[in-house]
């Protein structure tokens, strides 16, 4: 056994072992996730209606032939209706993962959500027995539909057999144009859902705004036919017209200036900011209720960071809707968050609200985070540094995985994973030095 | 060009009469007259000694008019052009400083981007644009600006790794700008460079021993017997453990990645080290980790960084003095302490202002710049700031400022403060 720690590398017997137990598993993972299911199946109940999204002891694994990386391991977190939660921590400890396990993006067949719930408050169309959605047609006084031609693809009306005019009746439209139906409200719970059923939520209810607007625009295409995409997508009956209307309008929504020569252009026609505009333009298209920002800026200059947040903030006033910010950088957690999650090695180490975590931080590796940042203020000579690095995310130790790079270890630290501390009614830590039980 | 910015401002008597009348027979006479009072400062240009005071008459006829109809801006280029030749050949005969370790006068790194069958370029990327400083021995100057600002180019044109399209680099009194490749090679071991992807700038071939005792085998810094225990010595110093020595460089993260970049920059005992975004590419407690560790060596070994970021708490953190650039051009200049006092440039205050602050309670009074960085191969005419400034004057659309002392070792180049030279 000694001798198999000094390794550092696996014999050829061993991976194939591991590889033939991981098949096993990502086997009935998949099969799960491409069966066909009623709704009813993964239909479920928030704790708190407050809330938007729910996630509960969330595990996301990849199963790899070294082993199994426990890339987010029982992370659990609210997102309240209207608010901004940051998800903080640095690179590879799980936060990208946790947000693309609330899109079931996972990269699969490797990555997988192996266990917990990620409950969310779906507000989606009601369908008919049919599964087709159900419009809502504009009435006049008496109650009656109100009638209008139906128009062909060139715009002349459509006749009948007879040769007179087809009528249909008036659908409303909201202010960009774009077709209504009737809406319900519904609690999905998205680790159990089948992909098929996910195209539901993608785009439409949740959006996500990607890390790196440099590739994540499809560079054979103009932004204008990306954008109208979203729309054909996710309202059914729109037309090329109610599209074009609606992709200007989140263009013009976002502040692009020139938002027809936008729509026309391609993406390597326009800037850093500007793509990361048009992103948000694309997220904004589907009438989220939660936008994930998945590292917004972190490919931008200082000057256009600022812009792109100001905008973020706005738009969230605007849409009503939540956003999930997720950044390694503790001055823009500071400015956009409400509540803040703070992440380590794939476990959530604390949890409160801004001014909780910024004023009276509590776990040693939250105060070293905020310590080692040089700020604009700050006048020291050296700066603190957490000493050593993040533990190998294959065969984590079952004692806190802080403990070597932490200061401030008593003797339960030696013991088991520490629990989640509540503090305040909304300030959790887990960190043994805040165990009364234990400590005293 | 010409004839629409006379058109567009009309609040002269003439510009109005102008627009009554029909404009087309009009403009020939207008352009008539600006030619004319363009030869005419052009003798009067000639006939004094230097072109400076020239110009400041010109911006001071305009400035008491306050108007630019029939204002030349190609000539008002031009004759800025010449003035900063005249000033370039001027400097070019006085001595280096001698406090200085390195001094950049007039620094100039233009790429072609469009040329002719016979090989005439008709177009340039100004990338680095008359820059001059002076750097002392021991000290850190940090060059902050945004993306695309000639911040690496900078870097590497003072390393010569770019041959400079015009200026002078002294380094410890030498002109080294016009050197050859085979006369940089000795002073090679006093200026090295790290890079900023610790990712991408290390040979994954070969182990961690072998890139750092190459630098010291090729230039015989130590005898071959002793390469190993000095390059075992460089190591410790750098915070890597000696059982690194025979490993390859992706066996290692990001932070050990760059202290073997540091490694093997140090391992030739460099007087000046160029860190083009050393930290960027890291995480929050391990830049904290690599900035200690550049500290602690600057203080060890004597060594005088030139700090390349975009991160403006990291510059403030590591640095003695602080240059601003702005599409290829030094924008503000002067010690950390007078420049984060009071920025004086109003680039400078929107960048200060943009940084995020670790205080949710803190709510910032804060400057967004409109707008992204124009183009560095169509920069706007004038200032090439006046696009985004907040604080933009009809002047600065036509104008260059220059770049003044206003206090001692504060440098500033904008309208707002006054353009005549103490």
């Amino acid at each position: 056994m000694a001798e198999k720690k000094n390794r550092h590398y696996l014999t050829g017997k061993e991976v194939k072992a591991i590889a033939k137990e991981n098949n096993k598993i990502i086997r009935a993972l998949e099969k799960k996730k491409k069966r066909k299911a009623q709704e009813s199946e993964f239909l479920s109940e928030l704790k708190d209606p407050a809330n938007i999204l729910e996630v509960e002891d969330l595990h996301s694994y990849f199963f790899t032939d070294q082993g199994v990386v426990k890339a987010v391991n029982g992370v659990s977190f609210e997102i309240p209706q209207g608010a901004t939660v940051g998800v903080v921590g640095e690179s590879g400890c799980g936060k990208s993962v946790t947000s693309m396990s609330i899109m079931q993006l996972l990269q699969g067949p490797y990555g997988q959500i192996f266990s917990g719930s990620i409950r969310f408050k779906s507000y989606d169309f009601k369908r008919d027995e049919k599964g087709e959605p159900i419009p809502i047609y504009e009435t006049d006084e008496a109650g009656e539909p109100i009638m209008e031609p139906v128009l062909d693809k060139k715009g002349n009306p459509k006749l009948d057999k007879g040769g007179a005019p087809m009528t249909a009746p008036k659908q409303k439209r909201d202010q960009y144009g774009t077709r209504l139906f009737e809406m319900e409200e519904k609690v999905f719970d998205i680790a159990q859902m089948p992909v098929k059923e996910m195209h539901r939520l993608r785009g439409r209810q949740i959006a996500m705004i990607f890390q790196e607007p440099m590739t994540s625009l499809n560079p054979v295409f103009t932004i204008g036919n990306q954008l109208d995409e979203v729309t054909f997508l996710h309202f059914p009956g729109s037309t090329k017209e109610d599209a074009k209307r609606r992709s200007i309008e989140m263009l013009n929504l976002v502040g692009i200036a020139m938002p027809e020569r936008v729509y026309k252009s391609y993406p390597h026609e326009l800037s850093g900011g500007m793509r990361q505009r048009v992103m948000i333009s694309m997220a904004l298209a589907g009438d989220p209720r939660l936008i994930i920002a998945d590292e917004p800026t972190t490919a931008l200059d200082v000057t256009i960071q600022a812009q792109i947040l100001d905008l973020l903030r706005d738009l969230k006033t605007r849409i009503n809707g939540s956003i999930l910010l997720i950044t390694h950088d503790l001055g823009i957690i500071a400015e956009m968050a409400d509540y803040v999650v703070v992440m380590y090695a794939g476990r959530i180490i604390e949890k409160g609200t801004a001014s909780e975590i910024f004023h009276h931080p509590m776990h040693p590796y939250t105060i070293g985070l905020q310590k080692s940042k040089p700020t604009m203020d700050s006048d020291s000579n050296t700066l603190f540094n957490i000493p050593g690095n993040v533990p190998n995310p294959i065969d984590m130790p079952d004692y806190c995985y802080f403990r070597e790079r932490c200061t401030g270890c008593v003797k339960a630290c030696f013991g088991d994973y520490p629990a989640m501390v509540q503090v305040s009614p909304t300030h959790f830590v887990a960190c043994h030095l805040y165990d009364k039980e234990k400590t005293e | 060009m010409n004839d629409e910015e006379k058109f567009t401002g009309s609040e002269t008597p003439e510009g109005a009469a102008a627009e009554q009348t029909d404009v087309c027979p009009e403009a020939p006479e207008t352009e008539n007259e600006g030619t004319v009072s363009g030869t005419e400062a052009q003798k009067t240009a000639e006939s004094s000694e230097s072109g400076e005071v020239d110009i400041a008459a010109v911006n001071a006829q305009c400035l008491a008019s306050g108007d630019f109809t029939g204002f030349d801006d190609a000539y008002e280029a031009a004759l800025e052009q010449r003035a900063r030749d005249e000033k370039a050949a001027a400097d070019r005969a006085s001595p280096a400083d001698p406090d200085a370790l390195l001094e950049v006068r007039h620094l100039k790194m233009y790429f072609p981007l469009k040329k002719t069958l016979g090989g005439k370029v008709t177009l340039w990327l100004r990338a680095v644009d008359d820059v001059s400083f002076k750097l002392k021995a021991g000290e850190t100057l940090g060059i902050v600006g945004e993306s695309g600002c000639g911040k690496t180019t900078m870097g590497r044109a003072v390393l010569k790794l770019y041959k400079p399209t015009g200026g002078q680099i002294f380094f410890e009194g030498k002109d080294i700008a016009k050197y050859k490749p085979s006369e940089m090679r000795p002073l090679r071991t006093k200026m090295q460079i790290i890079f900023q992807d610790p990712y991408s700038s290390l040979p994954p071939r070969s182990t961690v021993g072998g890139i750092l005792s190459e630098p010291v085998k090729v230039h015989k810094i130590v005898e071959k017997e002793k390469i190993k225990d000095y390059v075992l010595d460089v190591m410790e110093q750098c915070g890597l453990r000696d059982y690194y020595f025979e490993r390859y460089p992706h066996e290692f993260s990001g932070g050990q990645r760059q202290r073997i970049c540091i490694a093997r920059a140090l391992s030739v005992n460099p007087q000046l080290v160029v860190c083009d975004e050393p930290v960027s590419a890291l995480d929050v407690s391990i830049q904290a980790q690599i900035i200690n560790l550049l500290r602690r060596l600057q203080e060890q070994r004597g060594l005088t960084y030139m700090f390349i970021s975009h991160d403006l708490s990291v510059v403030k953190h590591i640095s003695d003095r602080i240059g601003v650039m702005y599409l290829g051009s030094m924008v503000e200049f002067g010690d950390k302490k007078s420049i984060f006092s009071h920025p004086m440039h109003p680039y400078t205050q929107a960048l200060f202002s943009a940084v995020p602050n670790p205080n949710p309670d803190v709510k910032m009074d804060r400057i967004v710049l409109k707008g992204d960085i124009p183009s560095p191969a169509n920069p706007p005419k004038g200032c090439k700031f006046h696009t985004r400034c907040h604080k933009c004057m009809e002047i600065c659309k036509h104008i260059a400022p220059k770049y003044l002392e206003y206090e001692p070792g504060h440098f500033v180049a904008c309208h707002l403060y006054p353009q005549e030279e103490a």
